[in-house]
């Protein structure tokens, strides 16, 4: 079954003052997860 | 004094030579070879097929900034490589056609110590017919040129449904059964929805998604599974419940062979042959290598050395099902194994196979989307191979210390769903690995499920655009251009 998106979650998305505390989580986490490093998978 | 040609100047190129001018003294050459006089950061292309974006916002010119830099630059396009030299030149060279100023047209040779193959890909439009950009309301967002065209054509509609009653289709989606890029397809589709909801005529249009993918969400990533929030979903549903929020229709394992006026040919997984009618559509073409042609020093064609439709590298090219492929068949420094000062980063590599599952319609057609090596690996595995070269250079003999398989490296997708400093959307996604390692994760779809993740809102919109004015400051070397990750 199709998940849907509720008025609430909707409300949260475009809210500002959420969103602004969103926007630096989203830039630490994904720093963290591309800028961790990279390599090799061979032996 | 060593000299390294980079050929192409976009995410990949301009990333390696960048790299290499930096950390590499004067008394070594480093020289871009790029058929475009601009840097484009293509990523905003898709809005400026909105029109909230000039093309002048996405690029600047490249010659004036090489020339600051100490970064040499022709303005040529590759027309075959000589890495043997030949009968008359001892070093190795490429064969360059110059495409503007008094030498447009006349053909040089370019030598090397090293080369970077960064010419990414050719926009295949010839292999689906009848797709040719804004000849027959179908258009692309795959370069600027092509996404002001969009922009013209879409606001063409929008403004003759704003002055009747007139009801449109709108198709977005990928325009040959083997493309890839679903991305920007995506990003286009809920930008354009958006923009239809700004103007006042979204209950005018229907919006269709017509795709390779076998499911929606697939990205040529085979899909993924991601935490969203605090539940763990497939990237398939966390699609459908935005495409169903936008009222987008959907249509999945379909590969478009034809277009005509307002008429998209396809045919689905199940064999069957069907049309869609559109006033507009956007379609990704098909991504193939540019058809170079290599020889050794006896003029003798080699190029299958260095070519399997894009640049041959250390990846396992072994022909094997897909059960049986793993992450250590993709390669780790994109060096050429028969020349190892031959490099090809970013798209300009061959994939040793597609990341999703092959799927075959049941007259045997391949539907199914090529693997992405855009954005965040082209920038990476750049600087792999510009790091790799620079050590190189220094210790006077080969270095592969740097390695990045596509195996062992993180992605972000951010991708707009709508502009506006307030009413804007994105939608965030990591994934980690890009290539799933089916055995080291194989509890969570071949993902590390913490590093795996979507959201969605104006916060991701906010990034997306962050990274537009950090991406073009890094590309246009400005002070500690360099603390910018790729």
């Amino acid at each position: 079954m199709t998940h849907l998106i509720s008025k609430a979650e909707k409300a949260k998305m475009q809210n500002p003052f959420i969103q602004f505390f969103k926007f630096v989580w989203l830039n630490i986490k994904i720093i963290g997860i591309v800028g961790h490093g990279h390599g090799g998978t061979r032996k | 004094m060593t000299k390294i040609v980079v050929l192409g100047a976009g995410i990949s190129g301009h990333t390696a030579a960048s790299h290499l001018r930096r950390k590499l003294s004067k008394k070594h050459e480093v020289l871009v070879v790029s058929p475009n006089s601009n840097y484009q950061w293509i990523p905003s292309n898709i809005w400026v097929g909105i029109g909230r974006m000039n093309r002048e916002d996405t690029v600047f010119p490249l010659e004036p900034l090489y020339k600051r830099k100490g970064i040499g630059f022709i303005q040529a396009k590759v027309v075959t490589f000589h890495p043997e030299g030949d009968s008359d030149e001892e070093m190795p060279f490429v064969m360059v056609e110059y495409t503007s100023g008094d030498k447009k047209g006349r053909q040089g040779k370019v030598t090397y110590d090293f080369l970077i193959n960064a010419t990414g890909p050719k926009l295949a439009f010839d292999m689906t017919e009848g797709l040719l950009p804004g000849t027959n309301k179908a258009y692309s967002v795959c370069t600027y040129d092509h996404a002001e065209h969009a922009w013209a054509g879409l606001k063409a509609l929008i403004e003759k449904l704003k002055s009747s009653d007139e009801r449109a289709k709108i198709l977005i989606g990928t325009g040959h059964p083997k493309a890839t890029c679903q991305g920007a397809a995506f990003e286009y589709i809920l930008n354009v929805e958006k923009e239809l909801v700004r103007y006042g005529v979204r209950n005018k249009v229907d919006i269709t998604w017509l795709s390779n993918e076998y499911l929606l969400g697939d990205f040529g990533m085979d899909g993924m599974l991601l935490t969203y929030g605090k539940e763990v979903m497939k990237s398939s549903e966390m699609v459908e419940m935005v495409f169903t929020d936008r009222n987008i229709r959907w249509i999945a394992g379909a590969g478009i062979t034809k277009v005509e006026e307002g008429k998209a040919h396809y045919e689905n997984l199940a064999g069957e042959y069907k049309t869609e009618e559109f006033d507009f559509a956007m379609l990704i073409p098909a991504f193939s290598g540019h058809g170079f042609k290599a020889y050794d020093k006896g003029n003798k064609d080699i190029t299958e050395k260095l070519f399997k439709g894009f640049m041959v590298v250390d990846a396992d090219y072994t022909p094997r099902p897909y059960e049986e492929w793993t992450v250590q068949d993709w390669p780790e420094t994109y060096q050429n194994p028969s020349y190892p000062n031959i490099f090809a980063p970013g798209i300009a590599f061959a994939p040793p196979h597609s990341i999703s599952k092959p799927r075959k319609s049941k007259n045997g057609t391949d539907i199914f989307p090529s693997p992405p090596r855009t954005g965040m690996p082209s920038g990476i595995t750049a600087k792999l191979v510009a790091d790799n070269i620079i050590d190189s250079v220094k210790h006077g003999k080969i270095s592969l210390h740097h390695k990045g398989s596509m195996g062992n490296m993180g992605a972000a997708c951010i991708a707009s769903a709508g502009y506006g400093a307030f009413q804007g959307n994105g939608i965030s996604m990591t994934t980690f690995p890009i290539v799933p390692d089916y055995k080291k994760y194989s509890k969570t779809g071949g993902r590390d499920i913490q590093k795996t993740f979507g959201d969605i809102g104006l916060a991701g919109h906010w990034v997306k655009l962050s990274l537009h004015y950090a991406f073009l400051y890094k590309a246009k070397m400005k002070p500690f251009w360099w603390l910018i990750p790729e």
